[in-house]
């Protein structure tokens, strides 16, 4: 299973995007400046967009899922409890896990994007899909539900599933660490090295790096322990 | 055509034309065909086909009912293409200058900017409506009769909100009616030309030509 972006070039206007790489089982981070085009190439890489130029071979992936940055989007049942069955999943449970059950009866839409997009992202993550997209998914949640999705991504052993975010605090352990710059997708490689070279790093690990003290990849439990290294 | 004011009154001359008899719709669809510079643009709307078939529906029971049905779907099929080419020619922020330039500074601004403003929304609702048919579509929801009503219900949720917060933005931010704008547009010498061609369209299709000159029967 495995998705490779052979000399791909994305126009629009002036601005331009080329991506080259191979993305394999596991979980990718890829790390971008606002606008740098982190959901035009999301949109490539589940296949809903084609680049200007260049070929994506999608080899074993029959299964694909996008999750979009705005979870309204992918509304289809008319109460909270039906909008969890929409996703095939049992929305007792869903709700309970979500602590959403009082408000099962309600419109998905009268939720605050912060719970829609904790119910929308919960319902992602139960499914087992052979890509997984997630486009911005801290966005809209507080430390508490970015720890959680967190968790529930790091906790992923099959498929890809390819992380777009420009997030800085909180992250899933990942496999392969990417990001964009200058117009290009660069892979940065596996962790720990990845972080010597990763320019959007966050301030913490930075100072961790200048420290010496690199952490082993990019979770709470990492950071802490590569902070509290003597 | 860069002025709107020249292209609001062309699209209004010219829908008259087609509206007026099959003649004059064969003459401004002539007009869009040579003048409009957008026909592949416009081909391309994926708007056109959908409403090709409403239009074919309703003159099919016009046609069953004993009605010109041919007749309507081919004159409103024109105005349909006319309504496209100012869709596809309107820039952001015309409207505020066309409604200053119109009816002033209170008045006109306000209707201005709330064409605007929907003009805006409109786009940002054919975006939001493909990105929400994909995520429907992925999660494989069903057929479109059963995802048409929650997609119009976000659609129209996201916009009433939108349009509440950019109220509430605008208050807080000390608007309370009118404003100052210098209306500029910029007329070519094309513009005047294609606008002149409209008006003879509707000339020709409204007058009729046996008023004024005595033909062989």
């Amino acid at each position: 299973m495995k998705i490779t972006l052979d000399a791909v070039q994305i126009a629009r206007d002036s601005w331009s995007l080329s991506a080259s790489g191979t993305f394999t089982e596991g979980i990718h981070l890829i790390s971008g400046d606002t606008g740098s085009g982190k959901t035009t190439l999301a949109r490539v890489i589940a296949g809903l967009s084609l680049p200007t130029s260049g070929r994506i071979r999608r080899d074993g992936i029959s299964h694909p899922m996008i999750s979009f940055q705005f979870p309204e989007h992918h509304v289809t049942g008319s109460t909270v409890s039906e909008e969890c069955s929409s996703w095939r999943v049992d929305p007792t449970m869903m709700l309970k896990q979500v602590s959403l059950s009082e408000k099962a009866a309600l419109s998905p839409l009268c939720l605050s994007r912060g719970e829609l997009k904790r119910l929308h992202l919960a319902c992602v993550l139960s499914q087992d899909y052979d890509l997984l997209v997630l486009d911005e998914p801290f966005s809209s949640l507080d430390c508490r539900e970015k720890e959680r999705a967190c968790t529930a991504i790091s906790g992923r052993t099959r498929g890809i599933t390819i992380i777009f975010t420009h997030e800085q605090a909180q992250f899933p352990r990942v496999d392969m660490l990417w990001e964009i710059a200058g117009g290009s997708l660069h892979c940065r490689g596996s962790l720990p090295g990845a972080l010597r070279t990763w320019e959007h790093a966050p301030e913490i690990i930075r100072t961790l790096i200048r420290n010496g003290k690199i952490p082993a990849n990019l979770s709470r439990e990492d950071i802490r322990e590569a902070a509290c290294r003597t | 055509m860069q002025d709107i004011r020249l292209r609001i009154v062309t699209a209004l001359l010219l829908t008259l034309s087609a509206f007026f008899s099959l003649a004059g719709a064969a003459f401004v669809f002539l007009w869009w065909i040579t003048c409009s510079g957008k026909v592949s643009e416009i081909m391309r709307m994926r708007m056109i086909l959908p409403v090709a078939g409403m239009l074919a529906f309703f003159s099919a029971v016009l046609s069953l009912t004993g009605g010109d049905g041919v007749s309507y779907f081919l004159r409103m099929m024109v105005i349909v293409l006319i309504g496209s080419w100012v869709y596809a020619e309107q820039r952001s922020g015309e409207f505020l200058h066309l409604g200053v330039w119109l009816l002033g500074k209170r008045t006109g601004f306000e209707l201005g900017m709330l064409a605007d403003m929907a003009m805006q929304t409109l786009h940002l609702m054919v975006r939001d409506f493909d990105t929400i048919r994909v995520a429907q579509n992925l999660k494989k929801a069903g057929p479109a009769k059963k995802t048409l009503v929650p997609a119009g219900l976000v659609l129209v949720t996201s916009a009433l909100s939108r349009a509440d917060h950019t109220a509430e933005l605008m208050a807080v931010r000390g608007y309370r009616d009118g404003g100052s704008l210098c209306p500029r547009f910029f007329t070519t010498r094309g513009d005047i030309v294609r606008c002149l061609v409209a008006l003879c369209i509707l000339i020709i299709t409204a007058i009729p030509v046996s008023e004024f000159f005595i033909l062989y029967r």
